[in-house]
């Protein structure tokens, strides 16, 4: 459906404009067609979430691209190349665009696969493919990496910083290019607005604050090791499991240097060794929280809970208490975007016009504020339970007449005391019941409140872990060097790739696109997922 | 050369009760407090809308935006789907999508002409798998509404401009075009192109339509015959 109208929304303003903006004029600095002509890209990491998209986008957008190397992981007993063809081209951003382009053949004629993975040297290329890859592939772009936020710590490290310097091995020995894709919120626990300009080695969130700290990834690595290696060998004199106490060791190194999670924490040291690496031509592309497609492959296109996911379904579930900033926008950025952001820089880099770090960030433009967004949730619990078949009648009424509330973390924990206690009361009024009537009549009930109990918990523990990104800090990426590259292109480039967050319009974005592709990619297997686990 | 179906939407596709709408919103305000006063607010109103439609339409059209003066754009982007749900849905007439679906299976566009707001069309045009909108908005300042609608109002004459222009720019031949309505202000509407349907028509286009030959359809009742042109286009 299409609205035929002179009026463009202006998401800034707030106002209808009587026009379009005018195109964005390139200056022909950087041509993205001629970079990708004749030219082989080594994309590590094009199974994930990013990956297909961009995957998808290269092969839709640049023809001129003369081959694609992929490389893709084993699985168990599922070799790389069945992977891809089975799992990769058959998924719903890829299958359209296969089809466009004249199905599988035309694909195995521009795409190979090796395998291997980022714990091995080399990310697992043999020596013989080496051999075979070097002097034709120009550009590395790497995607991959862990994004859980708090595994246990050796389980990040290694490939989000010995994989890192297994992607330089590689890239050094093609004799390559390096486009790594990081993320904005290696800034850590920090306010306003974050430069590109920071310089990259030695960086930790709380530098400035006491002179005699100094980062250095050698010897945080050094500690690392030695703190892996002493949690094993108290296996046996500790009774807490080991990935336990080397999550909780990991999390507490790395608020210690003023980072937010472990997954930051070590994406970051992985940056810092790429910036080490004397005579490496790379460029560092860090997005923001990554969230469905505004229009590329198609509107809505989400794939599994690393974007805020969770938060919507808990906001459809009838949350009602939201700590967030009043003032502070949420960092999102439409994953279609965020593919046509780094093959921006991909041709920066190859045509030799980059900068070190580009944000891929939105809210330096057009930011969208996080009490909107409350209100946005507030109403898909209203639309949801109004229409909710199932369920208690005078929980959906209350779900669906009670708006969201934007709250402090004070009144949050006070709320979750109330709820606890109130949640004990009755626990012990069904027990004593139990006692006293006797029999099985009261188990359903015990039953339910043991659930809903679980299921507080579980959500409870989702917000805590985006309370950084919410409450405890307010960021505001700056975005001036993707803006520049973008003006850098040519006219022709522009057609196929945009760079305009600035066009957003966040309401429709949220309600109808953003909201839509949740419920319909993620809620289907969050609910399978839950049948399972229990 | 493309040819496109131009349908008006209240009376003929459905029937929108504007002031059901209006106590749709008042409803679902953000709290028990302002729902209650907002209520009342149409309650006084009703009466004066009356005496508005009697006195004047583009009078009862202006005061009628004015409803939503000092709503912010979000809740009505935000509700849309709500507000289709439980007042729109339930009023679409029974034959509607069976002629829209018939028109598109002949190769028409299907377009919406309609005074109606865009965020409120959203729902029923993706309902219908609607390919255009031709729709009125409300002007915004800061993200609120100021009451009143952006140029140019879609009403009457407006809704035939609009279409030719359309028709210009889209490369649409209008004398192999069709429009649908009820009322007899869209007559300029349904004389702008070769084949005017006059739709569960009110007295006065009845009386226009049994004038001009043009065929008459009902879309209220469970079955109805359809216009000669479309009838003997699908026989082919």
């Amino acid at each position: 459906m299409k609205y035929h109208t002179p009026w463009r929304w202006n998401p800034i303003r707030g106002e209808y404009d009587a026009s379009a903006p005018a195109a964005l004029q390139g200056t022909g600095e950087i041509s993205a067609i001629d970079a990708f002509s004749n030219r082989t890209m080594l994309l590590l990491g094009g199974t994930g979430f990013v990956g297909k998209v961009l995957l998808a986008m290269v092969l839709d957008r640049f023809p001129e691209l003369k081959h694609l190397v992929v490389q893709v992981r084993r699985k168990k007993n599922v070799a790389g190349e069945q992977r891809f063809y089975s799992e990769v081209l058959q998924s719903p951003p890829l299958r359209p665009i296969v089809e466009r382009l004249g199905g599988e053949k035309v694909i195995h004629q521009k795409v190979s696969i090796v395998e291997g993975d980022l714990d091995e040297p080399l990310c697992g290329v043999t020596a013989d493919q080496v051999a075979a890859l070097k002097g034709t592939v120009d550009i590395v772009v790497n995607l991959a990496g862990l994004v859980d936020f708090d595994p246990p710590i050796n389980e990040s490290i290694e490939p989000n910083v010995y994989g890192t310097q297994h992607v330089i091995d590689l890239v050094q020995a093609l004799d390559a290019k390096l486009v790594h894709i990081s993320t904005c919120y290696v800034a850590g626990k920090k306010d306003g607005h974050i430069s590109e300009d920071t310089p990259i080695d030695g960086y930790f969130p709380r530098r400035g604050e006491n002179a005699n700290e100094h980062f250095s990834v050698p010897e945080e690595l050094k500690w690392c090791e030695q703190f892996i290696a002493e949690t094993r060998a108290t296996r046996a004199s500790n009774p807490r499991p080991v990935r336990e106490r080397l999550r909780d060791g990991g999390m507490e190194r790395a608020e210690l240097w003023g980072w937010t999670n472990i997954y930051t924490y070590t994406k970051s040291m992985g940056e810092q060794v790429i910036a080490r690496t004397p005579g490496l031509t790379y460029a560092i592309v860090r997005p923001a929280i990554v969230e469905s497609s505004m229009n590329f492959p198609f509107p809505g296109w989400n794939e599994g809970f690393t974007t805020s996911a969770p938060l919507v379904l808990m906001g459809g579930a009838g949350v009602k208490g939201w700590p967030v900033r009043k003032d502070g926008p949420l960092e999102i950025i439409p994953v279609d975007l965020v593919a046509a952001g780094i093959l921006i820089v991909t041709a920066a880099v190859l045509c030799g016009k980059h900068k070190p770090v580009y944000h891929l960030a939105s809210a330096d433009q057009n930011p969208i504020m996080l009490p909107r967004l409350v209100a946005f949730l507030g109403m898909n619990s209203r639309y949801r339970h109004k229409h909710m078949k199932s369920g208690s009648r005078l929980a959906n009424v209350w779900k669906a007449y009670v708006e969201t509330q934007v709250i402090t973390v004070e009144s949050l924990q006070a709320r979750r005391a109330r709820i606890h206690r109130g949640l004990d009361v009755i626990h012990a009024a069904l027990t004593l019941g139990k006692t006293v009537l006797g029999g099985r009549r009261l188990d359903p009930y015990l039953k339910s409140l043991r659930d809903s109990r679980r299921q507080i918990r579980v959500q409870e523990v989702t917000l805590d872990k985006f309370l950084p990104f919410m409450f405890h800090n307010s960021f505001i990426f700056e975005t001036r060097n993707i803006r520049e590259a973008a003006r850098m292109l040519t006219n022709e480039d522009l057609k196929r790739l945009n760079w305009d967050p600035e066009t957003i319009d966040w309401a429709d974005y949220w309600v109808n696109i953003h909201t839509k592709g949740i419920e319909k990619w993620i809620r289907p297997m969050f609910t399978t997922q839950k049948k399972t686990a229990s | 050369m493309n040819k496109a179906a131009f349908y008006d939407l209240d009376g003929t596709l459905l029937s929108c009760n504007l002031v059901n709408m209006y106590a749709y919103y008042a409803r679902n305000d953000r709290n028990v407090v302002k729902s209650v006063y907002q209520l009342g607010k149409v309650v006084l109103s009703v009466p004066l809308l009356f005496g508005l439609d009697l006195y004047s339409r583009s009078l009862f059209n202006v005061f009628s935006f004015r409803a939503y003066r000092g709503m912010h754009r979000d809740r009505l982007v935000g509700l849309a789907d709500d507000l289709f749900e439980v007042t729109l849905k339930p009023s679409i007439f029974p034959q509607a999508k069976s002629v829209i679906d018939c028109t598109r299976d002949l190769g028409y566009r299907n377009v919406l002409v309609t005074g109606t707001l865009d965020f409120t069309i959203r729902p029923i045009a993706l309902h219908f798998g609607i390919d255009e909108v031709i729709c009125n908005r409300l002007e915004f300042k800061n993200h609120i509404a100021t009451g009143r609608v952006l140029p140019p109002l879609l009403a009457e004459n407006e809704k035939a401009r609009s279409i030719r222009e359309y028709a210009q720019q889209e490369g649409i031949d209008l004398s192999q075009s069709c429009a649908f309505s009820d009322s007899s202000a869209d007559v300029p509407m349904l004389t702008s192109v070769g084949h005017p349907v006059a739709t569960n028509p009110t007295r006065r286009l009845r009386r226009i339509a049994v004038q001009n030959n043009w065929p008459v359809l009902e879309l209220r009742e469970d079955s109805s015959t359809l216009p000669p042109f479309l009838t003997t286009a699908k026989a082919l």
